[in-house]
């Protein structure tokens, strides 16, 4: 997902945003809804259904009220994937053509300011930290290239670092050219679409952005994470909407940083997280697995709306 | 019963230089575990031993022990070549093979638990990082998961030689599902009854006692809170080629065997569905890849799997054997360093030899295999089953070339050892009603369970049935031999 700006903020405005805002500590209330329906052509009588959309409880995101419902009348269970992130499971034996579960949610987000952090290292001591064993040992799974994030050959000069700069500014560079380097284009990308296409073809959604960001930052020695969750466009703006997607990297001294290159910002108290994995794979909003035959059809939409500001 | 000299069962046993053969020692005397079998023998003709053998065959057949081998659609099902000539085992060899393969198990359980906790041995420098951030077998999801008892490789087959220097070597740990067992059991049975006469002039170790331990062994690892476990072996389905042996398994633990659908998980619980109803599941011996093991945690399209059993597993609320994961150290290139695993985690040096091991992914390494490509195997690193393996004496130029070019396009998937002599033994060929030397080897099960160890003493001896090949898979067209453990 994008929001659309008259004018996309350089990171200077954002900085001095941030420092602005951390004297203030503002919290924010949201109300999510996540709906989806899933209509299956032959119908069926066992099924699996898994939904990873539950906010992550965190230090700037505390959960006040959640609520789950499907029309199959079947137990919604509160569960756990492999990474530790809170998922709902609905089994059912019934034979049926379809299942429509919402998620509701509310939501308090303590505003995020990046910069609370003592000064970074010398720019030379941060490389060498990063490039040094234990560092890579520590981060493995997130500087692991997976099918979405790993660079051909002939990409990895697509961008370079500069090492006169600290990780954090070229990542924030990265940020920006990740933005500027493909347009955000809907229907023409899907979940299966490779990360190499996506370089070529220059146009994707969120989710595109992101495996470019992590791919590129990772090639760099830069832990870097794939983010699934919420994104809240605007004060007082509420709609339709979907899933959105962002990355988190790793900056020594600091810790896990989010950057959501489809909106060349830093996330911020608009980003609601729900769960982060090496790519995509590891976030999918919804697997399943049914005993059928025949087409299914999923539409799903979320929103979110500002309850209030304090 | 036949007088004449030639007909005899070793008339025409031909006894090449160079192989270390099981049976006679260099002079060509019968060694002494094998005197008494051969007298016996020796009383025999030639033809009393095909009618014997026939007679065990058709009990395979009768039994249903049989096997597919992958990637051959047309073929049918066959029994496991076997013969009725045992492989002896003395009980002093014996001691050292139990010991050593107990000692590499535990290592290994070390390995595990050390790389999904706080990987002190790559911090350390002992293990090179890129054998876990290249090995797809390393499940992020297992990462500080404590499985009970800190136990990953319930069950491992250890694969051994003994090359022409009268040593045994490991060839390689198996430790994601190995498989065999069921043969040593039958092998056994099938001796018996053609042969209990025999076995009266020998102190044989039991082999029957495997599923009763194995079953106890997994017990000692039930979640926490559960009195009288209930125990189930997962299998893929009947077209798996271990299929027999699932079924086996099952059926002399005396527990249930069951697919993925037969299972479901609630609140994180395995269930059983059965005509009573659900049923609690605590332990699940599971025969099935990580891969297929549950669709919403590994590949989303297995059909094989439990949706939700790794969440249950997680929780601490069903056991898995072996664990997920396990497959980062069955891995050719974790072998290579498992002198150095024993020494790190044990402070020991190892009781069974390594064969030595050139890595590909090492520069000067890569250049001494491609120059003495022809005095080497080349292996794959995850590839399970002997396949892909080439054997440098035996391929022709352009196969060279090959491999060659292959091992350079892909250095980190290759690592390549000298070409081991595996032992000989006298082994019957249908085909040529005779006995002739054949290469074996011995696959051996350890079950580690809670502060104690089980080797099946026995295991699996594998015969390559060509003459000359080295590779005894039963995919690759290998036979068995009942393995007799001495006792004291």
């Amino acid at each position: 997902m994008r929001v659309w700006r008259k004018n996309s903020s350089t990171t200077d405005a954002f900085l001095s945003n941030l420092a602005r805002l951390k004297f203030t500590r503002m919290l924010y209330e949201y109300e999510i809804d996540y709906d989806t329906r899933n209509s299956y052509e032959m119908g069926l009588n066992e099924a699996f259904w898994q939904f990873l959309v539950i906010p992550e409880e965190n230090d700037t995101q505390e959960l006040t009220y959640w609520h789950f419902e499907n029309d199959l009348d079947e137990k919604n269970s509160v569960s756990e994937n492999g990474l530790g992130f809170k998922t709902v499971q609905v089994r059912s034996k019934k034979e049926l053509d379809h299942i429509k579960f919402n998620a509701h949610f509310k939501l308090t987000k303590k505003e995020i300011n990046p910069f609370d952090f003592d000064l970074p290292l010398d720019i030379d001591e941060e490389r060498k930290l990063v490039d040094s064993l234990d560092f890579r040992v520590d981060h493995e799974p997130y500087l692991r290239k997976t099918k979405f994030t790993q660079l051909l050959e002939e990409h990895t000069s697509i961008y370079l670092f500069d090492k006169k700069k600290s990780i954090f500014e070229n990542l924030t560079e990265l940020n920006h050219w990740a933005y500027n380097h493909l347009y955000f284009k809907t229907g023409v990308t899907d979940v299966n679409t490779s990360l190499d296409e996506i370089i070529e073809n220059r146009h994707g959604v969120c989710q595109d952005f992101t495996h470019l960001f992590c791919a590129i930052a990772k090639h760099h020695g830069v832990p870097a994470r794939y983010v699934s969750g919420y994104l809240h466009q605007g004060h007082g703006f509420f709609g339709d909407s979907q899933m959105h997607a962002w990355a988190e990297a790793f900056v020594p001294n600091v810790g896990w940083i989010g950057f959501d290159p489809t909106n060349n910002v830093l996330a911020n108290h608009n980003h609601i997280k729900v769960c982060h994995g090496k790519d995509y794979t590891d976030c999918a909003p919804l697997k399943g697995v049914v005993y059928t035959l025949g087409k299914n059809e999923t539409e799903y939409s979320v929103s979110v709306k500002a309850a209030q500001q304090q | 019963m036949g007088t004449a000299e030639e007909k005899s069962i070793f008339s025409s046993y031909v006894k090449k230089d160079g192989l270390f053969d099981e049976v006679f020692d260099k002079k060509g005397e019968v060694k002494s575990v094998y005197k008494k079998l051969l007298d016996l023998y020796g009383t025999r003709t030639i033809d009393d031993y095909v009618e014997l053998n026939n007679k065990a065959k058709s009990s395979f057949f009768n039994q249903g022990i049989t096997f597919q081998v992958y990637g051959d659609k047309q073929s049918q099902e066959k029994i496991f070549p076997f013969d009725l000539f045992p492989r002896i085992i003395s009980t002093e060899e014996w001691e050292t093979i139990e010991k050593g393969a107990i000692q590499r198990n535990i290592a290994l359980n070390h390995f595990l638990w050390d790389v999904y906790h706080d990987k002190k041995i790559i911090k350390d420098k002992v293990v090179p990082i890129e054998l876990l951030s290249s090995s797809p077998n390393y499940l992020h999801q297992m990462m500080n998961v404590d499985p009970p008892n800190k136990i990953y490789n319930h069950i491992s087959g250890t694969d051994i030689i003994k090359h022409s220097d009268g040593n045994y070597y490991v060839l390689e740990d198996n430790i994601r599902c190995p498989s065999g067992v069921s043969y040593v059991i039958c092998n056994r049975t099938a001796l018996k009854r053609a042969l209990f006469g025999v076995f009266n002039h020998y102190q044989t170790h039991s082999v029957t006692n495997y599923a009763e331990n194995l079953l106890h062994l997994l017990e000692t690892a039930k979640p926490h809170g559960v009195d009288m476990p209930v125990t189930v072996v997962i299998t893929p389905g009947m077209f798996n080629s271990a299929y027999y042996e699932h079924s086996y398994l099952a059926k002399a633990m005396g527990v249930e065997l069951v697919e993925g659908r037969d299972l479901f998980v609630e609140n994180d619980f395995v269930y059983m569905k059965t005509t009573q109803g659900p049923v609690r599941v605590d332990v699940v011996y599971r025969r099935i890849d990580d891969l297929f093991l549950d669709p919403m945690e590994f590949s989303p399209d297995s059909a094989l799997g439990v949706p939700g059993i790794f969440a249950a597993y997680r929780k601490g609320n069903v056991t898995l054997a072996n664990a997920p994961g396990t497959g980062v150290a069955d891995d050719k290139a974790i072998y290579t360093y498992m002198p150095e695993i024993i020494k790190y985690y044990l402070d020991e040096e190892p009781i069974l030899k390594n064969v030595h091991t050139y890595h590909c992914s090492r520069p000067q390494e890569l250049q001494y295999v491609l120059d003495n490509i022809k005095d080497l195997v080349i292996k794959p690193v995850d590839e399970a089953g002997g396949y892909g393996i080439s054997i440098g004496n035996r391929l022709t130029k352009d196969e060279i070339e090959r491999v060659k070019s292959e091992v350079k396009a892909n250095p980190r998937k290759y690592v390549a050892q000298p070409i081991m002599s595996l032992s000989v033994h006298p082994t019957y060929i249908d085909q040529k009603e005779s006995f002739e030397q054949r290469h074996v080897d011995l696959r051996t099960f350890t079950v580690l369970g809670k502060d104690e160890q089980f080797v099946l003493k026995g295991g699996l001896t594998r015969v390559a049935l060509k003459e000359g090949n080295l590779i005894v898979n039963s995919s690759q067209g290998g036979g068995s031999k009942d393995t007799w453990v001495l006792k004291p």
